[in-house]
């Protein structure tokens, strides 16, 4: 279970994250939409202390921080307790996939080599990639790179796992491959907060949707609810903005 | 000027100069092993910014880099024994090839410590950033993430500078340290061959040039094993 009580962030005075609360359930799967600069990354680092908040309190699973008091071995617990997929993959260049996977296993979470190599293999066959264990990333495609973070990610097997717009850097072509293999795990009850700008995908993984504007979650409910009965005005134009009006074809053809 | 030239004279030079490429290559590992561990120190207070040393290894960078190697040499020579008579260290009695070691590993320190902190600013900040998110501390990826790829960006710029140090080290000669150099000069004053002995110098020191190209060269490929332009060979 993860619960953010009044998460305040400042960038040079400007504030970025204007007290953020929020509850997740285990198992439960979020999407954040929001325009361009709302604030969707910095709340995901801030989840897992990439940047500290300015206040607020943070828990994730028994982890409970109070961010102004927070410690560096607090932070380190609580960064324990997450895992990570960036918009940019952020392989470890001079590793192999297979070690890539394995790294935080062994370094982090101080698991014999035998039992990592063993538990990432298995990951890394889930995501499709079991064929590609001595390459380096900058022999794959970026799909593939996507998927190896997320196999990276998934091996710590964390209380939640963070995707930044995991597809947004990808060519249109392999945005299904890695959307596919989110979904698969995104069904297997893993906790999951996903900043994503797949409409369709949202729709269709989301336990809940929250759409945040200028730092704040303007709105939150079930897809439906998002999608097809957004009540702000400020939800209902960046739906329609970012999707053209004929995206969402009318509420009946979409319920079977 | 000399007598007339004689190129036999070279080949007959070339094995008795040779013999002291051993001193040479002294100085150049002497110096290049103390210059990596000053130019690691150096480093330090310049990634972190802690005051007052920064500000010294920036004046220590830009004083090596703005004064010629030769000068250097000499006022390592003249002005550290003058120096440690204060703290009354008598070094008075230090061979001269101490006082060239002491000074090409200063210059070298310099020009690694800027070599060092660009090549770990180079290394992508990302990953350092997944490094922190799958629970690793900043020791841990220092050592496990960043400076192997700092190593590797660095190494062709530390290669260069082996080379230039290696054909630095012909200055020593100048405060009577007897090496490839030290002995052409004694040959010159000997024989009176001045052009013969400076060939003969030159092969010796364009065949180890040669050969420390090619061997750097085959190290920087072993290092570059994960990169792009490997994709083919390794896939
Ligand atoms: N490290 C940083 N330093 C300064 N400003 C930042 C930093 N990170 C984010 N910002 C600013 O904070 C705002 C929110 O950024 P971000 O969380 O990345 O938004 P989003 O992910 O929703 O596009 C933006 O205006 C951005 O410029
Ligand atoms: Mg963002």
């Amino acid at each position: 279970m993860i619960n953010l009580k009044g998460i305040k962030k400042s960038f040079n005075k400007s504030e970025v994250l204007k007290g953020i609360n929020l509850k997740i359930e285990k198992g439960e799967v979020v999407t954040i939409l929001g325009p361009s600069g709302s604030g969707k990354t910095t709340l995901l680092r801030c989840l897992n202390f990439l940047e500290k908040p300015d206040g607020g309190m943070v828990q994730i699973g028994n982890i409970k921080v109070d961010t102004e008091k927070a410690t560096k071995k607090e932070m380190l617990t609580i960064r324990k307790q997450s895992a990570m997929v960036f918009q940019h993959y952020n392989l470890f260049a001079h590793k192999t996939v297979l070690q890539n996977v394995m790294e935080g296993l062994i370094v982090a979470k101080r698991v014999k080599k035998k039992d990592a190599r063993y538990r990432s293999e298995l990951v890394l066959e889930k995501v499709g990639l079991k064929d590609k264990l001595h390459h380096y990333p900058s022999q794959l495609s970026g799909g593939q790179q996507q998927r190896v973070g997320i196999a990276r990610a998934l091996a710590l097997n964390p209380e939640v796992i963070l995707f930044d717009e995991p597809t947004s850097a990808l060519d249109p072509e392999l945005v299904g491959e890695v959307l596919s293999v989110i979904k698969t795990i995104a069904k297997e009850g893993i906790t999951m907060v996903v900043v994503t700008h797949e409409m369709s995908f949202a729709r269709e993984v989301s336990d809940r949707v929250l759409f945040m504007d200028g730092g704040v979650i303007v709105e939150e409910g079930t897809p439906l609810e998002i999608f097809h009965a957004p009540k702000e005005e400020r939800t209902r134009r960046f739906l329609q903005r970012i999707s053209g009006d004929s995206f969402f074809p009318p509420l009946k053809e979409r319920v079977n | 000027m000399g007598k007339a030239f004689d190129p036999s004279l070279i080949i007959e030079f070339i094995p008795t100069l040779f013999h002291y490429l051993g001193v040479t290559l002294q100085i150049l590992a002497a110096s290049i092993f103390l210059g990596l561990i000053l130019g690691v120190a150096a480093a330090i207070p310049r990634m972190f910014k802690i005051p007052i040393l920064n500000q010294l290894v920036i004046l220590y960078v830009s004083f090596i880099r703005g004064t010629p190697i030769l000068i250097q040499l000499f006022l390592v020579f003249y002005g550290l024994p003058a120096v440690l008579q204060i703290i009354k260290i008598d070094v008075s009695k230090l061979e001269a090839i101490y006082f060239v070691i002491i000074t090409y590993a200063i210059s070298n320190g310099a020009g690694f410590s800027e070599i060092f902190r660009g090549a770990i600013r180079a290394v992508d900040k990302g990953q350092t950033e997944a490094a922190y998110s799958v629970g690793m501390t900043s020791t841990q990826n220092f050592f496990r993430i960043v400076m192997p790829q700092a190593l590797r960006i660095a190494f062709p710029n530390v290669a260069n500078s082996v080379i230039g140090s290696l054909k630095d080290t012909s200055l020593a000669f100048t405060i009577g340290v007897m090496d490839m150099m030290g002995r052409g000069d004694t040959l010159i004053s000997a024989t009176a061959h001045a052009l013969e002995v400076y060939i003969s110098l030159s092969i010796i020191y364009y065949s180890v040039v040669l050969l420390f190209e090619k061997t750097l060269g085959k190290l920087e490929k072993y290092f570059n094993r994960y990169q792009k332009a490997d994709l083919s060979a390794a896939a």
